[in-house]
């Protein structure tokens, strides 16, 4: 009976198997794209190969969200401390130019101290004030290759170099040439520091932030941590909103669903009451075909994320998003729980119904 | 032996909007266990009514109502409804069969919903009787209004019910098909002693039963 009442009327069951679907997706997109840019973000500033992490008070966890330069000479009085084998300043600058990019400052010889240098897939290091080093996802992304002008923070640069990914940042130009460009002459966003040992971390820590005790001094494993754990209050409650309207979406349109099923549907609610069906037999065939359609459409919604998943990346190479199982049991217990909920009211309404007046509904 | 049905001043008053409609005006009414009774009136006279206080479908507003030993007035709905399931089968003037399910599923739905499961040899038995073998693999909308009657007359008597209840069988059907449902009821009524209540406005078809009940405004008025 379920099923024959499913495939009664297609366009409402598809377009409340949809509703589902798409409640799905969005859930698994949004949750994917975040995890996953946090994540590769995440992997890229430990690739760099540091230690140790210093920002200025104040300074955002999304390294370039909050300018806050400090003197480079900082950075000087740290590289003579114990166990630091190098530091390298970097000078973060959003550009707008073309698309939103992140475009990092950097001081090439401390810079391949610490990382211990790029690995060039083409071209070389930079030669020239104006000179542009990308890693090999952008240059997919943009279709770019060595010789090209790029244009960033409103100037032309000179592609020179395509390098590995995984270091930081996907943009670099010479800190002197951020500098001037953002009039920060002398100063820089973040500090590298390499330590002679990992072992050292901690004694290094200490010692700055005992120097700096305003600063924000991080190990690179702490940074990490924080920024690949579940707990970045503004970004779980973005999360927690996007997944709210999703659920929502899907909770109404069963439930407008189930409620013009049962509309329509008095008459042979009556009839089942003739015949002796209970109050919780009704209830519970509605709720069995709202799970149905809520069933299918979790199955939809999981291909339709790989689906999406797959333009996302084709249309910009330089996302990731990331699936996990975890959140797509999360996601189809969410529709589940979305959907009972919103076929629950039409159920018991109809299970409410009077025989007599369903058997005569017309 | 104890009557199957045995009614004393029922009395049923709806409510419509404001108004207090009294559609049955002190019932009595005994039915003995294998009668087939045909009830008959004028519209609105209150046998749809009786068939459902009967049925269990409404309870009553006053009087006594016995229904296999079984006092509807002290009867929650919750009870009636389990009450129908196991006692009461009914047949409607429109068939009322599920669109959707064909006609084996519209059966089986009512072996289904008394929840002691199928039983194949139950079931091969009563489309024999009614002849509906070869329908019922059909959806309602490819059956005629004969077969769609019978399709209804199994599925009210596949589970054994104490007490067929119908309303106005015939009331859709040509001269035929009026003939032959009457005859299955007949039928049923002779081969497994079934007791029968029927609505009916056609005189032949009351003619049927083995006795007629007449009603007016409410009330019996010849027996």
């Amino acid at each position: 009976m379920i099923l024959a009442n499913v495939l009664h009327r297609p366009v409402r069951t598809t377009i409340a198997i949809l509703a589902v679907a798409i409640e799905v997706t969005m859930v698994l997109i949004v949750v994917g794209l975040t995890s996953g840019m946090r994540n590769e973000t995440a992997k890229r500033v430990e690739g760099i190969g540091a230690d140790v992490l210093v920002q200025a008070p104040g300074a955002s966890m999304f390294l370039g969200l909050g300018s806050a330069p400090m003197p480079v000479k900082i950075g000087d009085e740290i590289a003579e401390f114990p166990h630091v084998q190098a530091v390298t300043p970097v000078l973060i600058q959003p550009s707008s130019t073309g698309s939103i990019n992140l475009v990092w400052g950097i001081d090439l010889p401390s810079w391949n101290r610490v990382t211990q240098g790029f690995v060039y897939l083409s071209g070389g290091p930079f030669t020239g004030p104006y000179d542009l080093l990308v890693d090999d996802w952008n240059a997919k992304a943009n279709h770019t290759k060595v010789g090209d002008t790029v244009k960033l923070l409103n100037h032309d640069f000179h592609l020179v170099g395509i390098v590995e990914h995984g270091k930081g940042a996907r943009l670099f130009i010479p800190l002197a040439t951020a500098q001037d460009l953002s009039a920060s002459q002398n100063h820089a966003t973040v500090f590298w520091v390499k330590c002679t040992d990992p072992g050292y971390t901690e004694d290094v820590l200490k010692s700055i932030r005992h120097w700096l005790p305003t600063y924000q001094v991080l190990s690179v494993r702490e940074y990490y941590t924080m920024m690949t754990s579940n707990n970045l209050p503004a970004l779980n409650a973005f999360i927690a909103a996007l997944v709210g309207v999703a659920v929502a979406i899907g909770f109404l349109v069963i439930l407008l669903s189930m409620y013009t099923t049962i509309t329509e549907r008095t008459r042979e609610i009556g009839i089942l009451k003739s015949l002796g069906a209970s109050k919780g037999y009704i209830i519970m065939a509605i709720l069995r075909e709202a799970g149905l359609l809520c069933a299918v459409g979790i199955a939809v919604g999981c291909v339709g994320t790989l689906g999406a998943r797959k333009v996302l990346l084709a249309s910009f190479p330089t996302l990731s998003v990331d699936l996990t199982v975890d959140w797509a049991l999360r996601a189809a217990t969410l529709a589940l729980v979305g959907t009972l909920i919103g076929a629950f009211y039409p159920a018991l309404r109809a299970a409410q119904l009077d025989p007599v007046d369903a058997l005569a509904y017309e | 032996m104890e009557p199957i049905i045995q009614t004393e001043n029922l009395r049923k008053i709806y409510r419509v909007g404001r108004v207090d409609v009294q559609a049955l005006r002190g019932v009595d009414l005994t039915v003995q266990v294998g009668e087939f009774i045909a009830i008959v009136g004028p519209s609105g006279c209150g046998k749809s009514t009786l068939l459902h206080i009967l049925g269990g479908l409404t309870g009553p507003t006053t009087g006594k109502v016995l229904v296999d030993g079984n006092d509807f007035l002290k009867m929650t709905d919750s009870d009636r409804t389990r009450f129908r399931r196991h006692k009461i089968g009914f047949v409607f003037q429109r068939f009322n069969l599920l669109p959707t399910l064909s006609a084996r599923d519209n059966i089986a739905l009512a072996q289904a919903i008394q929840g002691n499961g199928f039983n194949p040899h139950r079931f091969d038995s009563v489309v024999r009787t009614l002849g509906i073998q070869e329908k019922l693999g059909a959806k309602p909308f490819a059956l005629s209004g004969g077969e769609q009657q019978r399709v209804a007359i199994a599925r009210a008597v596949i589970c054994e019910p104490k007490i067929l209840l119908a309303d106005e069988p015939t009331g859709n059907l040509d001269t035929e098909n009026s003939q032959l449902v009457l005859n299955m009821l007949r039928a049923l009524n002779r081969s497994f002693r079934q007791t029968i209540l029927m609505i009916t406005h056609n005189p032949e078809a009351a003619a049927v039963a083995d006795r007629i009940v007449r009603m007016r405004d409410g009330r019996i008025i010849l027996e």
